[in-house]
């Protein structure tokens, strides 16, 4: 395990936080231990792989509260530890995406499987998050007619069909449509039709007259 | 009078008999016509007036002595031979009794003191009686031929006349007033002397000259005829007729003269003293008329004025001024001032004697009262007080009246004033006692009504009316009270009430009904009496018994609710004598026992004693009647649980309370006694014992839960540790080459961890280990003392202070001294820890005082103060890094399971202060 990556741990129980510490540390890993929730949520972390294992009961804030409050933004898979575990509070969490719960006394090769896929799902989605950002940047470099073209020919309109929508000659769409393909870096237009929706733009017209989408 | 009985006195008879003998002497000594001894005759005046005045009876004896008398004189003087004078005296005597036959037929006594008298005298005694004796006497001597009988008839008829005209007046006037006769006055004496003096004087003047002087001897003649009256006329008579014999015998007289005139002389001397006696008596008989008229008079003014003075009235006679002239001896008795003192005044009198004499108050009236009648002449009336003698007012009625002239002027005022003071007092009394009873007629209290035994109602008060709602004018218009009663009270009333009214005179009260105008009943309580003589009138008494029958309703009612409420409550009651003997029951113990009370009687055992045997059980027997023996005797209530045996043969549990009822006086009047089945209660009691005791056994299980979480956490913290610690060491000794320095270092955390995992379980243990101990009171100033004790060591090593505040004289609280001396120790070492981390501010304060009913004890240190006061309390909370965590929140649930509370408080500035409460359980024994 040498790629870099690091593990968030919070638990009041130092006993717990250097326990913990010293046995991912023999696993090779970086980990770093916070004994509040504050203290983690103030903490700069850096860009890398990572994977944060919270204790449910914590001094000042619950460990399911934090959970939910950190949802909304970019955050690690989280793997709960909780000295008595029980079945809703369980159930709460891996609802909300946690990546196991584990009850202390938990045993080593539960909590490195744990962090291993937490790890993994994380440095997956830091990808994809990654992915999409270039797309993004890609379609902003679209010209204000490229943008109202592209909507509807990822929408299936024949040429003919998104000229006669927006007013302009077919011939006009046919370089528009050219150029969106390659600006967006799409090898054929299904390449097309997929970053576009990955861009949720909205498939505003169906070529069945009438129709709804699909 | 007994001199005139039928038997005179000898004594009388005797001068009868010399008066006679002088008259035939006087009658010789005055004969001086020749040849006949015919002369004035005075002895048939004396014979006459004899006779008159005797008894007939004793007429005889009379004619008898006269007889003997007129014998003598003929022997002395006249010298007729026997058989002459015998006739001579028949005819006397004859004359005599025909003359006092006939002026006695007029009324007898003979008095002489009215003019028919004198005159009958005159005529009958003086002028035909003589005609019998004249004529009698005559014939005899013209049958002896002494003398011619008309010769000697006029004589003789002219003498005896004249004889009873001077001798029966004087014999009258000497018989009946020589007793009787007043004596006379010194005046009167000396008058009748000079009459006398000149009566002879006039006497000697005219009977010694002319003839026609003969008559000066009139004038005093008459005048002691009135002055004297008959007694005045007889005694001057017989002076006249001595003096006129004596000049005639002795020849001076004007009657004396030669013999040839004699004759007629003697008939002029028989004239003469016939004219004067016969003046001189009328003149006395109308005196003497006169006088008695006068006397009666004057007596009658006297009885008069007697009888004004006897009257009950005080009368005052008034000019027509008003001034007044007369008060009656009352008046002047009455008021103690004459009218002369009265009169004294000078000016108007009539003010002051008003006011000194009328009453104040009605003074005024009065005063012009009388001013006004003088000035009107209105007769008045009134009624006013006036003052007696003694001072004291007196209620008079007066009357005045003006007695006029013929003029229609006043003469004077007549002024009666009767005493009305004992009427107007009886009067006064009188209103006064009716006004009583008109105040009781119109008082509201009772209505009165005079009714008659005719149905009618004759008088009703307002009170009565307003009972029966009717107005005045339908009393008016003839209210009835028969038609007011009721059907079956008009039965009554026929039946019964008129025959008591009748026969007793009062009817008894009694209730009754009366209908009301609007036809609805009104009971009464109604009595009546008659009226006094009266059988069919009275008086009736009637009280309005609306709210007394309205309040004995809602009294019988009320009585009748309770009794349902006592007979219908789902308790058995009982009422026991003072003694406990039970009298009365009410159904729901009837019917659970089975038996009424009755039936305990006759069993030779009391009932309280037959009711206990017969149904407490045996096993509760003795105890029961202990405590009721114990009861009985001092009065304290009873209360106890026993089993009573029901009417099937069941025991079943009850509770009986019985507590005294006592009198105003104290006295125990009975016993109430209750008694509940709570065989239900205590079978579910029992069961709920057996449900608590699962559920205290759940409750210890939940603690138990609750405490293995705790235990859970506690333990878990430091096996998560060590087991985390275990695979590192093994990681790191595993490593090539191995690591030795750092799973050394995790070796020695997994001791330390397992060494505060084993420390943790044997605290727990320590802690729960007298949680199943009993409490009892306890002063927990004693567990503080203790507890103090147990954290002496660690406080010296802290160098913490211990400030202590614990009031004396707390209650007693029942706690487990172990769990709680548990709970303060955790408490007080949770501040001194807390301060052990802010290093040397160590004060840990510790108060116990009494807040209510609870005793507050309060533990509050300067530590850093706490962030979440309720959150410390839950049981996975913690806040330390060492020791026991979880030790708040069983100590929450050690102060719960006492009664109390503990909570947590923030101190400023800094600081926290732990507060458990203790319910107090009695104040300590001193």
């Amino acid at each position: 395990m040498t790629e870099d990556h690091i593990v968030f741990i919070v638990d009041d129980d130092h006993r717990i936080c250097e326990a913990l510490s010293e046995l991912l540390s023999s696993h090779g890993i970086r980990a770093k231990v916070f004994e509040s929730a504050g203290d983690y949520i103030g903490f700069e972390k850096p860009d890398v792989p990572a994977c944060l294992i919270l204790d449910v009961e914590l001094p000042d804030i619950n460990g399911l509260d934090l959970q939910r409050q950190i949802a909304e933004g970019d955050h690690p898979p989280i793997v709960f530890i909780t000295g008595h575990g029980d079945i809703p509070s369980t159930v709460r969490a891996i609802k909300r995406g946690a990546v196991d719960f584990l009850t202390k006394p938990f045993s080593d090769a539960h909590l490195m499987a744990a962090i291993q896929t937490a790890l993994e799902q994380d440095r997956k989605s830091r990808a994809d998050r990654a992915d999409l950002n270039a797309v993004r940047r890609r379609y902003l470099e679209l010209t204000q007619r490229e943008r109202e073209v592209l909507p509807l020919v990822v929408s299936g309109l024949l040429n003919k069909q998104a000229a006669a929508e927006l007013g302009i000659s077919e011939v006009t769409v046919e370089i528009h449509r050219r150029n969106v393909m390659q600006k967006m870096a799409a090898a054929s237009f299904a390449d097309l039709v997929r970053l576009a929706e990955r861009l949720e733009i909205p498939i505003t017209h169906s070529r069945r007259t009438g129709g709804s989408g699909s | 009078m007994r001199v005139w009985s039928d038997r005179p006195e000898l004594l009388h008879l005797a001068i009868f008999f010399a008066a006679y003998v002088l008259g035939c002497g006087f009658a010789q000594a005055l004969a001086i016509i020749p040849e006949t001894g015919i002369s004035i005759w005075l002895p048939s005046g004396l014979f006459i007036a004899t006779l008159a005045l005797a008894s007939r009876r004793s007429w005889p004896q009379w004619v008898v002595a006269g007889l003997l008398a007129e014998l003598v004189g003929n022997v002395l003087w006249f010298h007729n031979p026997l058989p002459v004078a015998l006739l001579i005296f028949a005819g006397n005597a004859l004359e005599a009794v025909v003359g006092a036959w006939l002026v006695t037929r007029f009324g007898r006594p003979v008095r002489l003191d009215s003019l028919p008298e004198v005159l009958a005298l005159m005529v009958l005694g003086a002028g035909i009686a003589p005609i019998v004796g004249a004529t009698v006497a005559s014939a005899t001597l013209a049958w002896f031929d002494m003398q011619s009988f008309s010769a000697a008839w006029p004589l003789f008829w002219l003498g005896n006349a004249s004889g009873v005209l001077i001798a029966a007046p004087l014999a009258l006037a000497l018989f009946q007033d020589w007793r009787s006769g007043t004596a006379l006055s010194e005046p009167r004496w000396l008058e009748a002397a000079a009459i006398g003096l000149i009566l002879l004087g006039a006497a000697v003047l005219s009977l010694s000259a002319y003839l026609p002087f003969a008559y000066l001897i009139m004038p005093p003649l008459l005048w002691a005829a009135v002055r004297f009256e008959f007694r005045g006329a007889a005694v001057s008579l017989a002076l006249i007729a001595i003096i006129a014999a004596v000049f005639t015998i002795s020849g001076d007289s004007q009657f004396a003269g030669e013999p040839g005139s004699q004759t007629l002389k003697q008939i002029m001397l028989h004239l003469f003293l016939a004219v004067s006696a016969i003046s001189a008596v009328i003149v006395a008989a109308i005196s003497r008329q006169h006088q008695a008229a006068l006397f009666a008079l004057s007596e009658r003014e006297r009885e008069l004025s007697q009888l004004v003075d006897l009257l009950p009235a005080y009368i005052r006679r008034l000019t027509p001024e008003g001034r007044p002239f007369f008060f009656n001896k009352r008046l002047t008795d009455y008021i103690g001032a004459s009218l002369e003192e009265i009169n004294a005044i000078d000016g108007d009198r009539l003010e002051p004697a008003v006011k000194d004499y009328v009453h104040p108050d009605e003074a005024g009236d009065v005063e012009a009262a009388i001013r006004s009648a003088v000035a009107t002449g209105q007769a008045y009336s009134l009624k006013y007080r006036m003052r007696g003698i003694d001072g004291v007012y007196r209620w008079i009625e007066t009357r005045a009246e003006p007695l006029r002239n013929q003029d229609g002027t006043i003469a004077q005022w007549y002024s009666v004033s009767i005493d009305i003071d004992e009427q107007v007092r009886l009067y006064r009394e009188l209103e006064e006692r009716e006004g009583k009873i008109r105040r009781l007629i119109d008082s509201d209290i009772i209505g009165i009504v005079f009714w008659d035994l005719d149905g009618r109602i004759l008088e009703a008060n307002d009170a009565f009316l307003r009972m029966v709602q009717y107005e005045r004018e339908d009393l008016r218009a003839g209210l009835r009270w028969f038609d007011m009663s009721p059907p079956e009270w008009q039965e009554k009333h026929a039946r019964y009430e008129a025959e008591e009214l009748m026969a007793t005179g009062k009817m008894q009260a009694r209730e009754k009904e009366f209908f009301r105008k609007d036809g609805s009943r009104v009971p009464v309580l109604i009595g009546a009496a008659c009226f006094e003589g009266q059988s069919t009138q009275g008086v009736a008494y009637i009280l309005d018994l609306t709210a007394r029958r309205q309040a004995e309703a809602a009294l019988s009612e009320r009585e009748r609710f309770l009794w349902q409420v006592v007979e219908t409550l789902p308790v058995m009651v009982d009422c026991a004598a003072p003694d406990g003997e039970p009298i009365y029951r009410n159904q729901q113990l009837r019917e659970f026992l089975g038996y009424d009370l009755e039936a305990l009687d006759g069993t030779g055992k009391s009932r309280l004693a037959g009711t206990l045997d017969a149904g407490v059980h045996p096993d509760d027997l003795e105890g029961v009647k202990t405590n009721y023996a114990h009861s009985l005797a001092t009065g304290e209530p009873y209360a106890r649980r026993h089993r009573l045996r029901r009417f099937d043969g069941e025991y079943r549990w009850v509770e009986t309370r019985a507590a005294p009822m006592y009198d105003p006086k104290g006295e125990t009047v009975q016993w109430n006694v209750i008694c509940l089945d709570i065989d239900g209660e205590v079978q579910t009691q029992e069961k709920l014992r057996l449900a608590q005791e699962r559920l205290s056994r759940a409750s210890q299980a939940a603690s138990l839960a609750e405490l293995s979480a705790s235990i859970a956490h506690e333990v878990n913290q430091p096996l998560a540790a060590i087991v985390a610690n275990s695979h590192a060491c093994h990681r790191w000794l595993m490593d090539s080459p191995p690591n030795l320095a750092r799973a050394k270092v995790t070796a020695e955390r997994i001791i330390r961890d397992a060494n505060s995992a084993a420390d943790v379980v044997s605290r727990i243990r320590a802690l729960f280990k007298r949680s199943t101990a009993t409490r009892s009171p306890t002063e927990l100033g004693s567990v503080v003392a203790e507890g103090l004790g147990l954290m002496a060591d660690e406080v010296v090593r802290l160098r913490v202070r211990i400030d202590t505040d614990i009031e004396s004289d707390l209650p007693l609280v029942s706690i487990d001294r172990v769990q709680i001396l548990q709970v303060l120790v955790n408490l007080m070492r949770n501040g001194i820890e807390a301060m052990d981390v802010t290093k040397g501010a160590g004060v840990l304060g510790l108060r116990v005082r009494l807040m209510g009913d609870t005793i507050q004890t309060e533990i509050s240190d300067r530590g850093p103060g706490i962030a979440f006061p309720e959150k410390i309390f839950e049981p996975f909370f913690t806040t330390k890094e060492h020791g026991m965590g979880m030790g708040l929140a069983v100590c929450r649930s050690i102060v719960e399971a006492h009664d109390g509370r503990l909570w947590a408080e923030r101190n400023e500035p800094h600081g926290a202060t732990f507060i458990f409460t203790l319910p107090a359980e009695a104040k300590a024994a001193k």
